[in-house]
């Protein structure tokens, strides 16, 4: 059994068994899991993200594009010599050219650490937060800002406390970029009152209501959407001119002042200190406790959700002040956490990870991006800040059915192992011998990889 | 907002894949004589909150500038007039061509049941089609399998609209070479212990092949291309009476002149092109355009608008007789609003929706009360299918 409980620790929290995996497995997976939650081992994992692109150097690259922007504009307007035209186009093209190349990089990296990182439960983590936070990469701003929000606010913080999590989330330049807090201004406040086209911008306040903590099932009202909204203005992104600095900043002229009341709670601190209570108090709700334990135990375990489990989270979550790294503890020592077969539809990124890692499988940067694309989950563009679906409805339609085939036999095409050994080695007890007839009779090793790859207990986790 | 059990939703998603023709035959109405297999429905779902002031702006209403100010002065001088004294935006060239040829009806002032302001919810109450949202049955679904046909969504994964009921066939470009038919076959027999991929296999490679889904040369993403292949397979395959087409982008809290003029241009390049690729089908079909909700009246503080209550309703396609704007206008003026903000709902969208499908399908009371159980069918005539052609 312990020999099951390995692959399935592997398998279903990680991405995938291979040689090293399991001798690192030993005989203790739930050791090997929760010792993936640790401070230690988060800072060590981090290193990865050391020299990459960053939300400043995002920023400013996006200042030198509005700049450019302008430029071309008064060269059209006055005329200018076509040396400088060319000389600001120029300018503009490494500026968009550098912004591609070090974008796919970042975006690239969660997906290549799930592939090799000895970590695998950890860097899942973190794309289950990356979706439970999602932005989309819907112009050229978001495209910039979008992947450092995984690095920056949310990889750090998975294994922390959700308070500290939700925090740093919201005062992303990505976040409130992509809901629009950055243009939300008190309505009372005399910058408002002066410009009669700037005022409140309820969309920040209320996706955090409806889908980072309470959920929409949830009883709360427009009037504490509102609120919550009033509450956040002034939470911008500075300019990184003058006195500003390039990153989050706090705007009090555009904060609306005075006391607001939040699910029958005031709130009467002053400055960016009332939606900081307000967000520590939303992280601390049995509510929040709830709706983010049920999504974890839905992405980690069954689509159908299970109460029993999701109760003894709650409970952690609420004497332990949302610490991630207990609350996972308590899923993982669940036995629901360790049920066979295994139920879970891979979704495009786990089945694109997973393949990779048992394959050995080295596709480029931009292979991943227009792999998952075809398949439907391109990073960053789930088009809703609910992110990607996670149950097997959304990834089994005929479509997308289709598009997992075409993906393994074009993928089974470029690898060269043994598929019977790989299939023995990956799945273990786990192999039906139903699927290892169906192999030893392909036409082909790129047939059985592809059989391999498209078997039942591949395909689920 | 309370969202139904979701074992029960999940089971009804398994029993529609595993046995999606009893489903079609049990459903089968009198109707099914009726319903000839050249008058299709397409019904295009814009995501997002399309504001329907700024697509259909109402000229004649002395509140419309001191709400909307710049966003809406311009369209006094550019937009295309039409009956009542609204006007369509100047990027609807092809649908006020169609317009004036009696092929495109604007219903103004219509909303879902929904009276909040999340889009996902919104969306998906729209696609169930009830007052209360059901994740495993969508209102297409429901009415084209009445008639004994099934359903096509052109999106990666089947959109709520198209669960339930009846088979539904989905569709969107590749970038990889068509598996070939020896590993399909393979597959068959490796999933012949699991029933649930049994099924979706099943489902995958029947739609393939009958659709002759797959595509030549470099595919694009963009709506037209979409809308094109829509009308190619729908014009091909006499068992596919309805299809769903989707379009992002509308939720324009700024910058929205400039986003709605590319918005427009491109949904209405997709009229043009849908018409285009139904060939001859166009002349017995019906194109139904609606969006989840619409926006505040006022502009907000970014060039843009939030989340609202009423958007409008386009009918298009050959049966539909045109030429026409329907629906109560509430007003603009501050007291006319729905709760102060938002242009107020005078009728359900669904009861427009429940018209055309009388009308165009001959569903019987019974069926539409199948559909759509919490609304009654307007009275209006909308199609022109008594005419001659």
């Amino acid at each position: 059994m312990t020999d099951v409980a390995s692959y399935l620790a592997a398998n279903r929290f990680g991405y995938g068994v291979t040689p090293d995996i399991l001798r690192a497995i030993g005989n203790q997976p739930l050791a090997w899991l929760t010792a993936q939650l640790t401070t230690e081992r988060v800072s060590k994992l981090l290193a990865v993200t050391k020299g990459h692109w960053t939300s400043d150097v995002a920023l400013q690259h996006l200042a030198k594009h509005a700049q450019n922007k302008r430029k071309m504009r008064e060269n059209s307007n006055h005329g200018n010599a076509a040396k400088q035209q060319l000389e600001t186009d120029r300018q503009e093209m490494a500026v968009k050219k550098q912004l591609a190349k070090q974008v796919l990089a970042l975006t690239a990296l969660s997906i290549e650490q799930g592939i090799v990182s000895d970590s695998p439960f950890y860097w899942h983590l973190v794309d289950f937060f990356s979706n439970h936070f999602s932005v989309s990469a819907n112009n050229i701003q978001m495209r910039a800002l979008a992947p450092t929000l995984e690095v920056e606010a949310i990889a750090p913080r998975v294994t922390g406390n959700f308070s500290d999590l939700l925090q740093a989330v919201t005062a992303h330049p990505a976040m409130l970029f992509y809901l629009n807090n950055e243009k939300s201004f008190g309505p009372s406040t005399r910058f408002a009152q002066k410009r009669k086209d700037k005022g409140l911008n309820e969309n920040l306040g209320r996706e955090i209501l409806e889908l980072h903590t309470l959920g929409v099932d949830s009883e709360y009202t427009q009037g504490d959407v509102t609120e919550l909204a009033k509450a956040l203005t002034g939470w911008s992104i500075g300019r990184g001119i003058r006195q500003e600095p390039n990153g989050f900043m706090f705007r009090d002229v555009v904060h609306e002042p005075g006391e607001r009341v939040i699910l029958g709670k005031r709130y009467s601190q002053p400055g960016i200190k009332q939606g900081q209570a307000i967000l520590t108090d939303l992280a601390n709700h049995p509510n929040t406790a709830k709706h983010v334990s049920r999504k974890l135990v839905q992405h980690f375990i069954t689509d159908e959700g299970n109460e029993n489990i999701v109760a003894k989270m709650v409970d952690t979550w609420l004497s332990q002040q949302g610490n991630l790294a207990k609350v996972l503890t308590t899923m993982l020592s669940h036995p629901a956490s360790w049920q066979t077969p295994a139920v879970k539809l891979k979704t495009p990124r786990e089945l694109l990870i997973s393949s990779c890692r048992v394959c050995s499988l080295a596709l480029d940067k931009e292979d991943f991006i227009r792999h998952l694309t075809n398949l439907g989950q391109r990073p960053f563009n789930a088009g809703s800040p609910a992110g990607f679906k996670d149950n097997q409805q959304a990834w089994s339609g005929p479509h997308a059915m289709m598009s997992r085939i075409e993906w393994a036999s074009h993928v089974s095409r470029i690898v060269q192992v043994e598929p019977i050994q790989l299939a023995q080695q990956s799945l273990g007890p786990l192999l039906s011998k139903l699927s290892i007839q169906q192999m030893q009779q392909a036409e082909s090793k790129a047939q059985a990889l592809s059989l391999l790859l498209l078997s039942p207990e591949f395909q689920r986790r | 907002m309370h969202r139904r059990d979701f074992v029960k939703s999940a089971l009804a998603g398994w029993m529609y894949l595993h046995a999606p023709k009893v489903f079609a035959d049990l459903s089968a109405p009198v109707a099914q004589q009726r319903a000839s297999t050249d008058k299709k429905l397409i019904w295009i779902l814009l995501r997002g909150a399309m504001d329907a002031l700024h697509a259909l702006p109402p000229l004649f209403d002395q509140n419309l500038d001191k709400h909307r100010g710049a966003l809406s002065r311009d369209l006094h001088t550019t937009a295309l007039k039409i009956d009542r004294g609204f006007a369509l935006h100047p990027a609807f060239k092809h649908a006020h061509t169609l317009y004036q040829q009696g092929q495109f009806l604007p219903v103004v002032a219509v909303a879902s049941g929904y009276r909040q302001r999340s889009h996902f919810d919104g969306q998906d109450q729209m696609e169930s089609g009830l007052n209360q949202t059901e994740h495993e049955n969508g209102w297409l679904a429901r009415a084209v399998a009445s008639v004994g046909q099934e359903g096509l969504a052109v999106a990666q994964t089947i959109p709520i609209a198209l669960r339930g009921e009846g088979t539904t066939n989905n569709w969107f470009p590749s970038q990889f070479k068509p598996a070939d038919d020896d590993l399909l076959q393979r597959l068959t027999h490796l999933y012949s212990d699991d029933a649930q991929m049994q099924a979706w296999l099943s489902e995958a490679i029947n739609s393939r092949d009958r659709l002759s889904m797959q595509d030549k040369g470099s595919p694009q993403v963009k709506f037209p291309y979409l809308a094109e292949r829509c009308g190619q397979m729908l014009q091909q395959n006499a068992g596919i009476g309805a299809a769903m087409l989707e379009m992002g982008g509308w939720d324009t809290h700024n910058n929205q002149a400039n986003r709605l003029s590319r918005q427009f241009s491109e949904l209405d390049a997709g009229l043009a092109a849908l018409q285009q690729s139904l060939g001859e089908t166009w002349q017995k079909s019906v194109v139904i355009v609606t969006t989840e909700f619409g926006r505040t009246v006022k502009v907000n503080g970014t060039g843009g608008t939030d989340h609202g209550t009423a958007s409008a309703l386009f009918l298009s396609g050959g049966a539909i007789q045109g030429k026409q704007v329907l629906g109560e206008w509430p007003g603009l003026a501050q007291e006319q609003l729905y709760e102060q903000r938002d242009l107020k709902p005078t009728s359900d969208v669904r009861s427009w929706i429940s018209a055309v499908l009388q009308q165009h399908w001959g569903l019987t009371s019974t069926q539409l009360r199948h559909v759509f159980p919490d609304v009654q069918a307007v009275t209006h005539s909308l199609l022109a299918s008594l005419k001659a052609h």
